[in-house]
């Protein structure tokens, strides 16, 4: 069960200053990883060794990476590809089109296919799952999808594990935490399609004077009667509060997808601390819960990913603004930097009844997801690709919204698989301090006693 | 009582009947202006400019820019929204088409004739009806699949599970059908004249009003069916219906700025429904009349 | 239905379960007896229905029999054998990989539904293997009587004189069965089952687990459902009687104030109300819904005129999102009760009235003696239906604030406004735990039920149906 915890890591450098339990020591570039992964696998063998041993995997994994063939794609195996089937895709509204493009590259690339049909529906990457699981049969045979789902795609049967023959090229060409997300137990389930599913903070430049500080914008919010948009009743969002002050929640899970245990330390008083600093934030009068940019109002500060971005720049001109999250000070005088989950967003293959249609949805997934085809994607729709050479071209590397996330990503930890209940049961949490249910002037006990129940559900979802 | 007294107590009660019509207009005008905002609103947010404003949410009513983008988006083929409302339009048809023949054909049975078992089934049906209509969802989206209704069957799907339930909704036409007196069908019955036969050239054209009702009532429903829609259909872009693809927009995510889309898809959906009722309201308020006081 | 319905109770309530027993045995008496008397024709028909009545002429009825047990046959082989004989398991084969093939196993959903479909088919084939018995008997009797029989024709017209009824309600019928009763039995066996998202079909096998489900919602641990459920059973309850009673009051108002004499322009006014009718309510709901959310219009104007300096929280604080929820509900529900109280308070005999006016009563004096108990005593069934209506009025609850806020303090992502049915919606739909949701399922129906049962026999109107007529 380690190597799940292994997998999730992503820079060494990230798990490093987490784990040691101090977000707000920046790692500055990619280049110190090693030497940071070196000193975070020592500090953490002092802190718990099962925490050390993933570290130190995780930089081996990262040391391997290079060594296997990224730049070539596979293709479609032989095989009888005679009998034209029908192969359905399910991508997000905005992204129809441009995978319609694709997909008749696709088809030109592979002359046997050239009868098989191709159709995209616009279903978005949170109903892809739901859908899928209601019935899987009629689901999707390659589909995207929010990776917060994988577990559950899993359990259900919605997923195939990805073609032996693609499971190198999947690990050595995308970075190491769109892998883990993509990895059930051992089993490399999915193809990462994205990395930019980490939220950092859009911001209006004429009212925000500090981005660096919670407290300071907070207050240039209310002096200017603007609103600060983000979405603390969700198990995503929320993170950003409780890693920040060095608390950990991770799942082990088995390769059907069930969860085996949890490794969560909420309870605590750097719990307490995230906890009262949430609550302080509901409880400004420009605070307003949630994320979706389209749906806000008002705003001078909302904290998004990059798929708002487009929305974001109509709407504050510009004043537009990107950064990484804040840092906050409780009121011991200590300063935290918000931290958060990187998440990924993934292509997954429907487990099939028939050989060859496998082959193709396999050849058609790892098609969409590389790294040519990323950056046009990137290109087109501004989704920011999880493929290393993608990521390292020049276009993506001048995006402003996807630098301040590379900034944020640094003090957050690549997403790893959490039961739905838990998102459901962090929603909740977030609405009591919403409904003011958890008061801000609650007293420690008080917190604390809800991160207790808090934490004894977290580990009651794991069996 | 002398007639100046007469005379000063008519002044005073008309006084006081004054004020009071003074004030029923004041909460009149009162309702009918909270009544009418959100449509007010919901029309204005549709004229918004999307090229000016985008077409987020905002916290003001008054559009800066008016424009029609938000309606010529609807009809350039970026989405499928003629379509969509052309599924809603195909299954309100036939939904109440169908079901006021249920309707009729289960009302005459149970009004005029006596059979065994009549209340027994009658008995029977109130009780299913007291189950949660979600509760089945799941069994009757397998049931609709075994039959290839749902996703690009999910039209005549959605269309055949409204119809196929119908008969329960007897009890408004019953209530109806009983009202006409019974001597009618024995004198008919005396001429010679078949139980298929009164119902045709009887009683059905003595019931027009209800005909009506029902077919009204049967046409509205398909317009908010969001739940049993969005479940039979999902995946599948092009049947769904109104409902299922525009609360998308306000619901999802990956619809950023549809915001003023919404609410002029929401404009073009509530016209001829509106209109529709308004023109029909005479029959309306007969049958929800006749069907409170018959329950 | 009450003075029939008071009769047949009363026969059945002399002991139903005796009744019951006395019906089989003269049943198995009677096919007995016929099967001993009975011709060569008759015997055969034991075994190929609808046989002595062909030989006998009556073609349209001897068919009709043939081609049932045909049919019957038919999908007992071909389709539901393979079905029923799972029905003890659910189904024991796994879902196996093949190389990378993925090779489905029995599918534990389809084998449940179809096995319920084939026990009614069977229990359909008796009943006609039992008529057919029955018409063999009747024929015999009336040929040794010298009677002719029925012809053809007759009993093919008869669908349209005497048994129009069957034919009316043949389609509604199977429709009602096929759509609404098969679908509830098979819910009703899933709470028995352990279907969730952990067991699901075709990859999955799920298997019956007793009453585990139930014990499940009465239990108190850290993950049962008991309070969860008692809370969201309250608000449920709660929330039926505001929403029928604020709208039935305040409706009658309107209409009374409508009614008033002297007032003008009464078509534009009730036009004008009845628009929250009229617009689908997904429209109207949803734009109302973000009207009030924390950033929305009303706050921002609120905001904007220096009225309150933070926005009020009308959906994320439980108790005003309770409130809001009501209000909202008598904007949409006035119109309703408006209509129908406008045309039953012109029936009211104005004579009634008008002698009460000469005793000097009141307006309020005459609403409460005259206009309230009438109105009570004619619209009793519509408040009825209108109560169980709103226990389960999904639409405006959650389009409103999908039950919204949740809690920790409450499981099963309920949250402070979810109903019991939009609970189940969570439930089946966001959490697919099928069983839970079918266990919930049958308490609402209980609720309902109980509700209806004590509230309809007390409705002064209902004790007396046939007077109406």
């Amino acid at each position: 069960m380690k190597k799940k915890f292994v997998a999730i890591m992503m820079a060494a450098a990230t798990a490093g200053t987490l784990l040691a339990g101090c977000g707000s020591a920046p790692a500055t570039d990619a280049a110190k990883a090693d030497t940071a992964a070196e000193t975070a696998a020592t500090e953490a063998v002092a802190a718990a060794t099962d925490a050390a041993e993933a570290v130190t995997e995780a930089a081996e994994g990262a040391t391997e990476a290079p060594a296997a063939d990224a730049g070539e794609v596979p293709g479609l195996v032989e095989g009888d590809y005679s009998t034209p089937q029908e192969v359905k895709v399910w991508v997000a509204d905005n992204a129809v089109d441009f995978t319609n493009e694709q997909i008749a590259e696709f088809q030109k690339a592979n002359p046997d296919l050239a009868d098989w049909t191709f159709t995209v529906e616009p279903v978005g990457e949170g109903d892809a799952a739901t859908n899928v699981i209601t019935d899987v049969e009629a689901g999707a045979d390659v589909y995207t999808f929010a990776q917060d789902q994988i577990a559950r795609l899993v359990s259900a049967g919605a997923l195939e594990e990805v073609a032996p023959d693609n499971v190198a090229w999947v690990k050595a060409a995308n970075d190491e935490g769109s892998v883990g997300a993509a990895t059930v137990g051992d089993t490399l389930y999915a193809y990462p399609v994205t990395s930019d599913n980490g939220y950092f903070m859009y911001y209006d430049k004429s009212v925000v004077t500090d981005p660096s500080d919670l407290d300071t914008i907070i207050k240039d919010c209310e002096a200017a009667g603007k609103n600060i948009y983000m979405e603390i009743n969700s198990g995503w969002y929320n993170t950003a509060f409780f890693f920040a002050t060095g608390c950990t929640l991770t799942y082990d899970t088995d390769d059907q997808g069930n969860f085996t245990a949890a490794n969560v330390d909420y309870a605590t008083d750097a719990g307490v601390a995230a906890l009262k600093e949430m609550t302080k934030l509901a409880n400004s009068s420009s605070f307003q819960n949630g994320s979706s940019a389209g749906n806000a109002t008002n705003y001078a500060v909302i904290i998004d990913g990059t798929w708002d971005a487009e929305s974001i720049k109509q709407v504050l001109g510009d004043n537009y603004a990107c950064a990484k999250l804040p840092s906050f000070t409780t009121e011991d005088g200590q300063t935290y930097q918000m931290s958060g989950f990187g998440g990924f967003k993934l292509v997954g293959v429907k487990p099939q009844e028939d050989d060859a249609k496998l082959s193709v949805c396999d050849a058609l997934a790892a098609y969409l997801t590389s790294g040519d085809v990323q950056l046009a994607r990137y290109n087109a729709i501004g989704w920011g690709p999880s493929n290393t050479t993608a990521q390292a071209s020049d276009e993506v590397k001048s995006d402003v919204a996807l630098t301040a996330l590379a900034d944020q990503l640094q003090y957050t930890i690549p997403q790893g698989q959490y039961p739905s209940e838990y998102w459901d049961r962090a929603k909740a949490l977030g609405d009591d301090i919403i409904s003011k249910t958890i008061t801000a002037d609650a007293s420690d006990e008080d917190l604390m006693a809800e991160l207790q129940t808090f934490q004894d559900d977290c580990i009651s979802y794991a069996q | 009582m002398t007639k100046t007294e007469k005379t000063t107590e008519f002044t005073s009660m008309s006084a006081r009947r004054r004020t009071g019509n003074i004030i029923a207009y004041i909460v009149l005008i009162l309702m009918s202006i909270i009544w009418l905002f959100p449509f007010f609103g919901l029309v204005l947010q549709s004229f918004r400019s999307y090229s000016a404003e985008y077409g987020g949410m905002v916290d003001y009513l008054m559009p800066h820019r008016f424009s029609l983008d938000n309606y010529r988006f609807l009809f350039t083929g970026e989405t499928n929204f003629i379509k969509w409302y052309g599924n809603t339009l195909t299954i309100a048809f036939f939904v109440a088409l169908f079901q006021t023949i249920i309707v009729l054909c289960v009302s005459y049975a149970l009004s005029r004739m006596r059979f065994k078992g009549r209340t027994a089934l009658m008995r029977f049906w109130l009780i299913l009806g007291m189950f949660p209509g979600f509760l089945t969802m799941i069994c009757l989206y397998f049931l609709l699949k075994q039959f290839g209704l749902t996703q690009a069957g999910a039209v005549p799907g959605l269309i055949l599970v409204s119809i196929a339930s119908s008969g329960m909704g007897y009890y408004v036409c019953k209530g109806y059908f009983d009202t006409i007196p019974k001597a009618l069908d024995e004198a008919a019955r005396i001429d010679g004249a078949s139980r298929a036969q009164i119902m045709f050239q009887m009683i059905i054209p003595l019931s027009k009003p209800i005909i009506i009702y029902t077919a009204l009532v049967a046409f509205m429903a398909p317009w908010c069916d969001y739940v049993f829609a969005s479940y039979v259909a999902f995946g599948h872009d092009e049947s769904y219906n109104v409902a299922v693809a525009m609360t998308r927009w306000v619901w999802t995510n990956d619809y950023q700025g549809y915001f003023t889309r919404f609410c002029a898809g929401g404009v073009l959906v509530a016209i001829p429904v509106t209109i529709l009722f308004m023109a029909l309201q005479k029959y309306y308020v007969e049958g929800v009349t006749g069907g409170a006081v018959k329950g | 239905m009450a003075n029939s319905n008071t009769a047949d109770t009363a026969v059945t309530k002399t002991n139903p379960v005796a009744a019951f027993f006395s019906a089989l045995g003269s049943n198995f008496r009677e096919i007995g007896t016929t099967f001993a008397k009975g011709d060569w024709r008759t015997k055969l028909s034991y075994l190929i229905m609808g046989f002595g009545p062909l030989l006998r002429g009556q073609i349209a009825k001897g068919l009709g029999y043939l081609i049932a047990e045909g049919m019957f046959l038919w999908y007992m082989i071909g389709f539901g054998a393979q079905y029923i004989s799972k029905f003890s398991t659910l189904g024991t084969v796994e879902t196996q990989k093949i190389h990378r093939k993925t090779v489905y196993g029995d599918n534990s959903f389809l084998i449940l539904l179809f096995s319920i479909l084939t026990i009614v088919i069977i229990c359909a084939l008796i009943l006609l293997w039992r008529m057919n018995i029955r018409e063999n008997f009747i024929e015999e009797k009336r040929l040794r009587e010298g009677k002719p029989l029925e012809t053809n024709r007759h009993f093919l017209t008869s669908f349209l004189d005497g048994n129009f009824d069957k034919t009316l309600l043949a389609l509604p019928v199977l429709g009602i069965f096929m759509f609404t009763v098969l679908p509830i039995i098979f819910m009703i066996c899933i709470a028995f089952t352990n279907y969730d998202k952990s067991h699901q079909s075709p990859t999955h096998l799920f298997t019956w687990v007793g009453l585990e489900n139930f014990r499940n919602l009465f239990s108190f641990g850290s993950n049962g459902f008991a309070s969860t459920f008692g809370t969201v059973l309250t608000w449920t309850l709660v929330w039926a009687f505001f929403a029928t009673f604020t709208t039935y009051f305040l409706g009658m108002a309107v209409a009374m104030l409508i009614n008033k004499k002297g007032i003008r322009f009464k078509k534009l006014w009730r036009t004008i109300l009845v628009v929250t009718i009229a617009v689908p309510q997904f429209v109207s709901l949803l734009y109302v819904a973000k009207m009030f959310a924390g950033d929305g219009l009303v706050n921002g104007y609120l905001l904007k005129w220096g009225v309150i300096s933070q926005p009020i929280p009308f959906w994320t604080n439980p108790t005003l999102s309770k409130i809001m929820i009501v209000l909202i509900n008598i904007w949409i529900g006035i119109p309703y009760m408006m209509l129908i109280a406008t045309g039953l308070l012109m029936n009211i005999p104005s004579d009634l009235y008008e002698s009460a006016r000469i005793d000097g009563a009141s307006p309020w004096q005459m609403f409460w003696s005259i206009t309230l108990p009438y109105m009570l005593f004619v619209t009793g069934p519509y408040l009825l239906t209108s109560f169980t209506g709103n226990l389960n009025n999904f639409n405006v609850i959650y389009l409103l604030t999908q039950g919204g806020p949740t809690s920790g303090r409450l499981t099963g992502n309920a949250g402070y406004t979810d109903l019991l049915v939009t609970w189940l919606y969570k439930m089946t739909v966001t959490a697919t735990n099928y069983k839970m949701a079918a266990v919930i399922g049958i308490m609402v129906f209980l609720v309902t039920a109980v509700i209806s049962l004590i509230v309809y026999n007390m409705l002064p109107s209902v004790k007396d149906e046939e007077g109406f007529q």
